[in-house]
C-alpha cells in the first residue's frame, strides 16, 4: 500500500490492532500522530472503566514507536450522539447497534474533522476493513471482518481514511506485533462496546433507565405465564434469562413497551421469529445513491452469515426480501448490504 | 520488601497461623510474639508498645486520627490526599508553603483557631522530599494547649504527623519531634503492604473508625495482622539501625545523580528544599516534555520513575504539591521524582544517568523536529 500522502493521524485505542497500524504507517515512512479518542471514562458498578490503562497502553506504544501522541476529548459529544441514541432507542423497545453510531458520529466525523484541522491529511483506525476509492471492501480476515460496524461511514470520509490491518489475519497481526515489541501484541481484544462488552447491556440500562416488572404472556395461550424486570431488557429470539421453569424453552417473540408486556412462545416456528421480509429505514448509502433493485448478499449482525436477498428500493426505504427467512432480526438493528466483497450500505430495522 | 521482614513473616503463614486470640497454648505463643514485635516497633519511635494501635496502613491511620476529633483541622497544602481528604470534609484550613515545599511556623499558628482540635503535618513531603519544622510547630500547639488551660478552654489541640516517608532516614523519636499523634507506613520501609500504626501520647483519646471484637485495646477490631507486624517490626528495626548509613550513601548517589542531570540539562529546574530534604528524594523538571512520555521511555530500560503529572495514568489531574510550590503547568508536566532505594550503588547512579540524559535528549529533539 503505497499511500501518496505525509501526514496521517491514526486513532490509537490501545489494543493491539491500532497499535501495529500506527508502527506500519511509521514504518512506511509516514509522518504519523497517534490519538487516543476519549469517549466514555465512567466506572459502573462491578466494573471499573478501563480507559485510563487503555490510554496509558496507547501512549506507551507512541513512545515506542518515537511518535507523537495527543487526546482528543469526545465525551460529550459521545455521551450525546452514541448513549443517548442507544438508551432511547431501547426505551422505544427497540434493539439499536452503538458501535455503528460511534463510527458514523465520533470516530469518522468528529475524529477525522478534528485531525484535518490539526495538520493530518487523512487518518487511519485499527479496523479490519479495507478502503478503496471511497469504497468500502471486506477485511482478508473473514472472520474479523468489521465493515458491519462501517457501513454509515460517507464515501468522503473513506476516501480520507486507510485500514492497514485490513489486510492481514489477526493471528498474523498479533506476530507483527510482537516482533515489532509492542506492549500490546498479546494484549485481550475489548468485546463490542467497551462499557457494556464487560458487564452486559442489562447492568448498564438499569443505570440509566427506571424499570419495573411486568407479565410474561404465552402468545399461543394469551395467558401471562410469569414476570420479567422490565420490557426494555428483552429482545426478539431471546431465550435465556425468562426464568420460566422447565419444560420447553419459551423464545421472546415480541413486546409492548407501553403496558410493559413480554410475548413468547415455545412455537419455533413463529412468525416473528423468521421473517421472509423487512423494512430497513435510515438507510444509508455509501456512495450516496442506492443500489440498483436486484439480489445481493446482506447480513444482520456482525459477523452474521452473508445470506441472499432481494432489495427493493421504495422511496428512501429499503424492502428486504430473503430468499430464506432470517431469524431473530429486531426492530432498531442495522442490516448491511454487500455486492461481492463491497460493503454498499444498509439500513436500521424498521419495525 | 526488606528481606528479613520476608523472612520474619514466613513463619507466621504457616506453623505459627494461630490467632492470637485462641485460648491454647501456641495460639498464646504467638500473641507473645505479636506483643513483643509491637513493643519493639514502639521502641523504633521511642514509645511504648501499648500506645501504638496497629492498623491497615497510614491511610486508615490517617483517617482514625484525625477522625477522632471534631472541630477546626489545621494542616498544609502538600499533604496526602488522605489527610486533605478527611480535612476537607471538615472545617479546615490549609497552610501555603513557600516555593522549596517548606510551611512556616508562623502561618501554622496564625491559622490555629479557638475551634481548632487537629494540627496535622507530615514529617517529609513525598514527591519533593521537603521536611518540614515539626519541632516549632510542636511548641506552637503546645504554647496554644498552655493558653486554653489558662481561659479554661475545653477544647483540646494535638499535633499529629504522618512520618511515614521520613521514616528510614530521619530521626522518628515521638519525643524529639514533639507530636502527640504519629502515623507510619511499614512498606516505607522495605516492610509488607497494608500495615502501618498510630502512635498516641496519654492524653490522646481516640474514637475508633473500625468496631467489632476489640482488638488494639478497643481501637482497632479485626484479627491481628499477626505476620504483617513481625515484617514491620524486622523491616522497621531494620531500617533505624542502618538510618545513618543509609542516609550518607543516598545523599552522595543523589547528589551525584543531581549534578550529572543539571550538567547535562542547565535549565532544569530542581524542586524541594536544599538543606531539608530527604536524602532519597530528587524531583527535577524539564519545562516543555511531556514527562509522561520519558516514563514509559524509561521504563523499557529498567529505569522506574514517577511523574507529578501523570496525564494518562492518574486521569489528567496535576500533582497538587507541585500546584502549592508554584511549578506552571509546562514545569509540572515536565517533572519527574525520582527516588533513590537503599541497594543502588555509584555505577547503578551512573549508568541511570546516562539513561536518562538520553531519553531526555531524545525527547527535546523530536519536539525540535514537529
Amino acid at each position: 500500500m503505497a499511500l501518496n500522502v505525509a501526514k496521517i493521524h491514526v486513532g490509537m485505542s490501545g489494543g493491539v490492532d491500532s497499535s501495529l497500524t500506527a508502527a506500519l504507517l511509521k514504518e512506511q515512512g509516514h509522518e504519523v500522530v497517534g490519538v487516543y479518542m476519549k469517549n466514555w471514562t465512567r466506572d459502573l458498578p462491578g466494573m471499573r472503566c478501563p480507559w485510563a490503562d487503555d490510554l496509558a497502553d496507547a501512549k506507551r506504544v507512541a513512545v515506542r514507536l518515537g511518535i507523537d501522541f495527543k487526546v482528543y476529548d469526545f465525551e460529550n459529544e459521545y455521551r450525546q450522539k452514541v448513549v443517548d441514541y442507544m438508551i432511547d432507542e431501547y426505551r422505544r423497545g427497540r434493539t439499536p447497534n452503538p458501535d455503528i453510531m460511534c463510527n458514523q458520529e465520533v470516530k469518522f466525523k468528529l475524529f477525522l474533522e478534528a485531525a484535518l484541522a490539526d495538520g493530518a491529511e487523512i487518518i487511519a483506525t485499527g479496523h479490519y476493513a479495507r478502503t478503496e476509492n471511497g469504497r468500502l471492501l471486506m477485511a482478508v480476515d473473514d472472520k474479523k471482518d468489521q465493515t458491519y460496524f462501517l457501513y454509515r461511514v460517507t464515501s468522503d470520509a473513506l476516501r480520507q481514511t486507510v485500514f492497514p490491518i485490513g489486510e492481514f489475519d489477526k493471528q498474523t497481526v498479533r506476530q507483527m506485533a510482537a516482533e515489532r515489541g509492542l506492549i500490546t501484541a498479546d494484549k485481550k481484544d475489548s468485546q463490542g462496546i467497551c462499557f457494556v462488552g464487560q458487564i452486559g447491556m442489562r447492568e448498564f440500562l438499569s443505570e440509566y433507565v427506571d424499570t419495573k416488572p411486568g407479565p410474561i404472556i404465552d402468545k399461543l395461550t394469551n395467558q401471562p405465564i410469569g414476570t420479567h424486570d422490565g420490557a426494555i431488557f428483552y429482545t426478539i429470539g431471546q431465550r435465556h434469562g425468562l426464568d420460566l421453569g422447565g419444560g420447553l424453552p419459551y423464545y421472546v417473540v415480541g413486546k409492548n413497551m407501553d403496558r410493559n408486556e413480554v410475548y413468547v412462545t415455545t412455537n419455533l416456528n413463529d412468525d416473528q421469529l423468521w421473517r421472509p421480509l423487512v423494512e430497513l429505514a435510515d438507510v444509508h448509502w455509501i456512495k450516496g445513491v442506492a443500489p440498483i433493485d436486484g439480489t445481493y448478499r446482506v447480513r444482520a449482525r456482525h459477523r452474521g452469515a452473508l445470506l441472499p436477498a432481494r432489495v427493493v428500493n421504495s422511496d428512501g426505504t429499503v424492502r428486504l426480501e430473503f430468499e430464506q427467512p432470517e431469524r431473530a432480526i429486531a426492530a432498531g438493528q442495522s442490516v448491511v448490504i454487500y455486492d461481492g466483497d463491497e460493503c454498499l450500505g444498509g439500513g436500521i430495522v424498521l419495525a | 520488601m526488606s528481606q528479613r521482614a520476608i523472612d520474619a513473616m514466613l513463619p507466621y503463614f504457616r506453623d505459627k497461623f494461630f490467632n492470637p486470640s485462641a485460648p491454647y497454648q501456641p495460639a498464646v505463643e504467638i500473641r507473645r510474639d505479636y506483643q513483643l514485635a509491637k513493643s519493639r516497633i514502639a521502641q523504633a519511635i521511642g514509645a511504648r508498645g501499648d500506645e501504638i494501635i496497629i492498623t491497615a496502613g497510614a491511610t486508615e491511620s490517617i483517617n482514625l486520627a484525625l477522625n477522632s476529633f471534631d472541630g477546626h483541622i489545621v494542616t498544609t497544602a502538600i499533604e496526602h490526599h488522605a489527610v486533605l481528604s478527611v480535612a476537607k470534609a471538615r472545617n479546615h484550613t490549609l497552610v501555603p508553603v513557600d516555593s522549596r515545599g517548606r510551611v512556616s511556623v508562623e502561618a501554622v499558628a496564625a491559622a490555629i483557631t479557638d475551634e481548632t482540635t487537629i494540627v496535622s503535618v507530615g514529617l517529609a513531603n513525598s514527591e519533593i522530599g521537603t521536611i518540614q519544622p515539626l519541632r516549632e510547630i510542636a511548641e506552637i500547639v503546645g504554647r496554644e494547649r498552655a493558653r486554653r488551660q489558662q481561659v479554661s478552654s475545653k477544647t483540646p489541640i494535638f499535633f499529629h504527623t504522618d512520618a511515614s516517608q521520613g521514616a528510614g532516614q530521619l530521626d522518628l523519636s515521638v519525643a524529639r519531634l514533639g507530636v502527640d499523634m504519629m502515623t507510619v507506613n511499614a512498606s516505607k520501609v522495605y516492610g509488607p503492604k497494608q500495615v502501618g500504626l498510630l502512635w498516641t501520647a496519654p492524653p490522646v483519646k481516640l474514637r475508633p473508625v473500625i468496631v467489632g471484637g476489640g482488638q488494639e485495646l478497643g481501637l482497632r477490631s479485626g484479627t491481628e495482622n499477626v505476620a504483617g507486624v513481625m515484617g514491620f517490626e524486622a523491616a522497621l528495626t531494620e531500617a533505624v539501625s542502618h538510618r545513618k548509613s543509609t542516609v550518607e550513601n543516598l545523599t552522595l548517589l543523589r547528589n551525584k545523580l543531581e549534578r550529572l542531570l543539571i550538567d547535562a540539562f542547565p535549565d532544569a529546574i530542581l524542586s524541594g528544599h536544599r538543606r531539608h530534604r530527604l536524602a532519597s528524594h530528587l524531583h527535577i523538571s524539564f519545562a516543555g516534555l511531556d514527562a509522561e512520555r520519558l516514563v514509559f521511555a524509561l521504563e523499557t530500560r529498567g529505569v522506574y520513575v514517577a511523574t507529578g503529572s501523570a496525564c494518562a495514568a492518574n486521569k489528567g489531574t496535576r500533582s497538587h504539591v507541585l500546584t502549592a510550590i508554584g511549578l506552571s503547568d509546562a514545569e509540572a508536566d515536565g517533572s519527574l521524582r525520582l527516588s533513590l532505594s537503599g541497594d543502588l550503588d555509584e555505577p547503578a547512579i551512573d549508568r541511570a544517568a546516562e539513561i536518562i540524559i538520553d531519553e531526555v535528549r531524545r525527547e527535546y529533539e523530536r519536539l525540535e523536529t514537529l
